[in-house]
């Protein structure tokens, strides 16, 4: 396997504005990048630096082992998909997918062969004639993709590419994408602010804020391990419950500060007494017991149902965000204990957001696993 | 009465009085004078039949006589070679300045808006300036001919046979040119910037981006300012007025203004109400042209 997409150091600026922070990428052959992050984060910004839509300040940009910082974007051999699709409203479904090879001079049976192919397996066949007006959202969706396709180019590059379609279109169109990327078996980067697109699309998932890669890695090791607690926030869904927190005297336990109420819990690890953190807890790794079996007792608030699963929050500040599977039996009023296992615990730095590994992997907490190699926790 | 007036108010009511009321300004005001017009071209009218509506009926006559003249070829032949000249020319150099602006350099805008000075000027006083510019003896425009060494000795620009009609086309040139560019640059700001990236992927250069996505996509304003040029050309009476008169020996006469002419000048009512009458027929088809291009934009 061979690098195919290398950024060293690559920064952007307009104007005074620093929009890319020394960016570090390394995206190997056939791989699936997702760039996620909140809106004006930079991950639009970098996309289009590798489309050479935008150029980059300073740093190196390879596609394919060739430097590509002064190469103009109909010379990069990357195919995009964008946010609105921009197919050509003055074309036909055909003249739209054949374009490309039109403009490079191939030959009209030539490039209509190839535009038949490609139309089969994206189920466009029978829209052949038709216009973009006369297609629906998803139709031109797949049209936008098709025509991304029939170039066989270096990348793929989508810009939140599901944004614009329904819910359910959505989740049906996001398994059709990842399949055709295994199927193609291309080269693919995916922005979108969508973490749950990132998670089941993604091999390797960049997680962007302010301009920096906060972390990336394979989507479950960045549920598992997140580097900080603005990744911890962003990944997974309901958001990770934090609370304020000091490490005890003995050093072996920390107290979660609940503003009227406090709670003392074993962190299985030793840090220096009197330090100031963060914990951070999943809602589904919370699991609810009688009064007083647990680590702690909480007071219930409010309680959700959606069916196959009840969302509990509590009535302490900051609130809890519960998650039971099926239909609990807690009411609002009631006092529940919670039992927390320690190895879904995490530990942040209240000043820097970092997550703190507690010290050699003791009582159930698992070693830091490997990350993808591709990449590395920041 | 009371339902009438309530109807006014809810809604039916009000919706017809909104398209009466234009249609029947539009009737009295431009219908009924195009049809007296078509009328009289059919019509024996002098200045004592003026004043009434009944006159004897000619049939063609009024038409064979005016294609019997010897200046109505020449004049017809001027008048194609005007609105195809100054069209050509707005449109040409109207295109080349909403490119050039539509590169968006600092400044563009305020240097575009300035472009419009022409466009807000009264027809004479364009004339006059142009009367000035092209003067034979003192004209700006033979001394940066002559100091550039393109003429040797000065052009009269208004009194040649030769160039009179091109002193007009020149004129009218300027002065539509800042409408052209205006409504193009419009058309420009139209066409979606993605497509452009897209096309840019997709590997097409500069010049093909503009054969394959500006071009077609402004297929439609341009039918439409090619419809709106023809009708104002065709209309292009001021310059005519302020320039050459239709002279020097009618070598830049053209249908509008020798239509004036014959009905005001030389009271020939009848004839200058035939040659409106062919201009209808043009003015016609353009806004038939306008009408279509408008109605089928291509949208995204």
């Amino acid at each position: 396997m061979s690098l195919q997409i290398e950024l060293n150091g690559v920064n952007k600026f307009y104007g005074a504005f620093h929009a890319l922070k020394d960016i570090h990428l390394a995206i190997e052959e056939g791989t699936f990048v997702a760039l996620v992050g909140p809106s004006g984060c930079g991950k639009s910004t970098l996309l289009r630096s590798l489309a050479g839509l935008e150029k980059i300040s300073t740093g190196e940009m390879k596609i394919a082992g060739a430097l590509m910082n002064n190469v103009p974007p109909r010379k990069r051999d990357v195919a995009m998909v964008f946010q609105s699709y921009a197919l050509y409203p003055h074309m036909t479904v055909e003249e739209n997918l054949t374009y490309s090879l039109r403009i490079r001079g191939v030959k009209k049976a030539e490039a209509r062969k190839a535009a038949e192919e490609v139309a089969a397996t994206t189920g466009l066949s029978h829209l052949m004639k038709r216009y973009p007006r006369e297609l629906s959202g998803g139709q031109r969706q797949r049209v936008a993709m098709s025509r991304a396709i029939i170039r066989h180019p270096k990348a793929f590059l989508f810009d939140e590419p599901l944004s614009n379609l329904d819910a359910a279109l959505r989740v049906h169109m996001r398994k059709e994408i990842r399949a055709l990327h295994d199927r193609l078996n291309a080269t693919s980067v995916y922005v979108t602010h969508d973490q749950i697109e990132a998670m089941t699309m993604a091999d390797h998932v960049v997680v962007m804020r302010d301009g920096i890669i906060e972390q990336q890695g394979r989507p479950l090791d960045l549920y598992d391990r997140p580097a900080n607690k603005f990744v911890a926030g962003f990944i997974g869904s309901p958001a990770m419950n934090f609370i304020p927190a000091i490490v005890a005297e003995d050093g072996a336990h920390i107290v979660l500060d609940f503003g009227k109420t406090e709670a003392k819990l074993a962190i299985g690890s030793r840090l220096s007494p009197g330090t100031s953190l963060t914990a951070g807890i999943r809602p589904e790794h919370i699991k609810i017991v009688a009064e007083g079996q647990g680590a702690f007792d909480v007071p219930v608030g409010i309680v959700e149902s959606t069916g196959s699963a009840t969302f509990i929050t509590s009535a302490t500040q900051p609130e809890l965000t519960i998650v039971e599977t099926g239909r609990g039996g807690a009411k609002s009023g009631d006092i529940i204990g919670l039992a927390i296992d320690l190895a879904q615990l995490h530990l942040f730095d209240t000043a820097t957001g970092r997550r703190i590994e507690p010290q050699s992997g003791r009582v159930g907490i698992e070693p830091p696993r490997h990350l993808h190699l591709a990449g590395h926790a920041n | 009465m009371k339902r009438i007036l309530s109807s006014v108010t809810d809604g039916k009511g009000f919706d017809i009085g909104l398209v009466v009321l234009p249609l029947g300004f539009l009737f009295v005001m431009s219908g009924l004078p195009l049809v007296y017009n078509v009328v009289m071209s059919f019509q024996e009218v002098d200045m004592f039949s003026l004043g009434s509506f009944v006159r004897p009926f000619v049939g063609f006559r009024n038409y064979v006589d005016l294609f019997s003249q010897p200046e109505t070829r020449p004049i017809l032949f001027n008048t194609a070679l005007f609105v195809v000249a100054s069209i050509a020319g707005q449109f040409a150099i109207g295109f080349g300045l909403a490119l050039f602006f539509w590169t968006n350099f600092p400044g563009a805008s305020w240097l575009r808006g300035l472009f419009l000075v022409s466009w807000v000027m009264p027809g004479l006083v364009v004339g006059a300036i142009w009367n000035w510019i092209l003067s034979g003896d003192f004209g700006v425009l033979n001394f940066l001919l002559r100091e550039t060494g393109v003429i040797d000795g000065n052009i009269f620009w208004r009194s040649d046979p030769n160039y009179s009609l091109w002193a007009v086309i020149i004129a009218n040139i300027w002065l539509g040119t800042s409408f052209n560019m205006i409504l193009l640059s419009v058309g420009l700001s139209g066409i979606p910037k993605d497509l452009y990236e897209a096309a840019e992927l997709d590997g097409a250069n500069a010049l093909q981006r503009f054969w394959t996505i500006t071009l077609p996509m402004m297929r439609s304003t341009i039918g439409a300012i090619i419809a709106l040029g023809l009708i104002f050309t065709l209309q292009q009476f001021d310059l005519f007025a302020g320039i050459t008169s239709g002279g020097p020996n009618n070598s830049s006469n053209v249908t509008q203004y020798w239509a004036w002419d014959l009905s005001f000048r030389q009271y020939d009512f009848a004839k200058g109400a035939t040659i409106s009458v062919i201009m209808i027929v043009f003015v016609m088809l353009a806004s038939v042209v306008y009408v279509r291009s408008t109605r089928h934009e291509v949208r995204g």
